[in-house]
């Protein structure tokens, strides 16, 4: 697999994260919001890739690391239904609805969910595709969601992570 | 090409099209009541990165200025430096005006120090953060001051701080949380905030404090908050200077954003929310094909 169609599911990522945020803020998709949100909010599937190559340098060495990438990116669909559920909220209802659905409703009681349901597929991606023991499998699966989501959580928030750890 | 393409293609692109479109500021200037100039803002505003927001400082002025809103405070957590961004991206546009701020985060309270030039850590005590504020020339105002935030509070920093939020979106989740915002800003003769304290869900401005001041500069909007010359609007109640609660409401044209309200009307826009739904739903069905078998397949990738 080429690197640039290796891409295509990561750029997908990035696309819907511009939608969405085009979505819950304008309401409706314009590309004053979603074009530049999509471009700097790719910033999400490229701290999954970092964390991605970190921790598949071993594991089946029949598969390139595009297609590793590609079929990691597989894994993605409850995040990214996720995402259109709150878009379709915040397109739908009212503003002050939509932020009551949001919190505590879909944040915290839905989210834990799609945690769970994603984390299975990447075990999944683990176990079969990069022939990982089943701990070895977990193993890699806590450690590419603690590289990433720290990359993350320190781009998205900043300081407060490391100035206010008991918030 | 397979139509399941050219029917994600065409919802997408005609549904950024109807919104692109339908894109349009909503130019209402500042209205005038007996000599005050009435400025729509909002005070607590983040943005990405280090912020926890959606929209970089460009977008969140560009988008502020679309919601209608003459003055907005960039609050970061605990840094000002996006603030500053912010500021000087609305100066080159001539944006709204942005005040350069930060919500100092404690695990004891949330303060908004609107006006500051230089961070302010949040290791300090309120009423310590408070003159730390002051010494800068800005205005400190207590960010959505629930119950848990109040023993932070002590007589000696209720007795310094300037304004409370009184309106903030997290009354709208739980009620009990409004009633707590209420009776702090009855316990002192505090000036009347409603902000959005905008995280990227939803518009932002969505809750405002109207400003009535005589000068419609930086300085004169923090003179006017000093001065507690706000209203602020919670789903009929109105907040603030009663005498400028009177006056608005006799003018009659300051209008309530808070609570449930009616998205923005119009065609293009309902077609375009629609259409980016479905768009984005048949994109999904392409990019990750569902097999028999399983959930999602490879799509067809193969090592």
């Amino acid at each position: 697999m080429s690197p640039w169609r290796s891409l295509r599911r990561p750029a997908f990522v990035a696309f819907v994260l511009g939608c969405t945020i085009s979505l819950i803020t304008f309401p409706g998709l314009t590309l004053r919001l979603a074009g530049p949100s999509a471009i700097y909010w790719s910033f999400i599937p490229l701290a999954e890739i970092v964390a991605l190559a970190l921790i598949c340098r071993k594991g089946n060495e029949l598969l390139s690391f595009p297609s590793k990438v590609d079929l990691f990116f597989a894994g993605h669909l409850p995040w990214l239904l996720w995402l259109t559920g709150l878009s379709a909220a915040f397109s739908f209802l009212s503003p002050g609805e939509a932020f009551a659905f949001a919190q505590p409703f879909w944040l915290y009681y839905v989210a834990p969910a799609v945690i769970i349901w994603s984390a299975w597929i990447d075990f999944g991606f683990y176990r079969s595709i990069l022939r990982s023991s089943r701990g070895g499998a977990i193993a890699r699966l806590v450690a590419q969601r603690a590289i990433s989501w720290s990359m993350i959580l320190l781009i998205f928030s900043g300081s407060i992570v490391w100035q206010s750890p008991h918030l | 090409m397979k139509p399941g393409r050219v029917i994600a293609g065409v919802l997408l692109v005609a549904s950024m099209a109807a919104g692109t479109f339908s894109d349009a500021p909503r130019r209402v200037p500042p209205p005038f009541l007996r000599g005050y100039q009435v400025l729509a803002a909002d005070f607590h505003v983040h943005s990405f990165p280090f912020s926890s927001s959606t929209l970089t400082p460009w977008d969140t002025v560009i988008e502020a200025r679309r919601q209608g809103l003459d003055v907005i405070a960039m609050t970061p957590h605990n840094h000002t430096w996006v603030a500053k961004v912010g500021q000087w991206f609305s100066k080159k546009i001539n944006g709204p005006i942005v005040l350069t701020g930060e919500e100092i985060v404690t695990p004891h309270y949330h303060l908004l120090a609107i006006g500051i030039r230089r961070t302010i850590g949040p290791n300090l005590s309120a009423a310590t953060a408070i003159d730390e504020i002051h010494r800068q020339g800005g205005v400190a105002i207590a960010a959505h001051p629930t119950k848990k935030y109040w023993p932070a509070y002590d007589a000696e920093a209720m007795r310094k701080l300037d304004g409370a939020e009184v309106v903030h979106p997290i009354i709208w989740r739980r009620e009990d949380l409004g009633e707590q915002l209420r009776q702090f800003y009855g316990r002192a003769h505090l000036t009347a905030v409603g902000d959005s304290d905008y995280h990227g869900l939803g518009p932002v401005g969505l809750c405002r404090t109207y400003v009535f001041t005589h000068d419609a500069s930086e300085q004169g909007i923090l003179d006017a908050v000093r001065k507690g010359q706000t209203v602020v609007y919670d789903r009929g109640q109105a907040y603030g200077d009663p005498a400028l609660v009177q006056l608005a409401e006799a003018d009659g044209r300051l209008p309530d954003l808070s609570g449930p309200t009616a998205q923005d009307a119009g065609f293009l826009s309902a077609f375009s929310r629609i259409t980016a739904i479905l768009g984005m739903l048949v994109a999904m069905t392409l990019v990750y094909p569902i097999r028999s078998g399983g959930t999602t397949g490879s799509g067809g990738t193969s090592a």
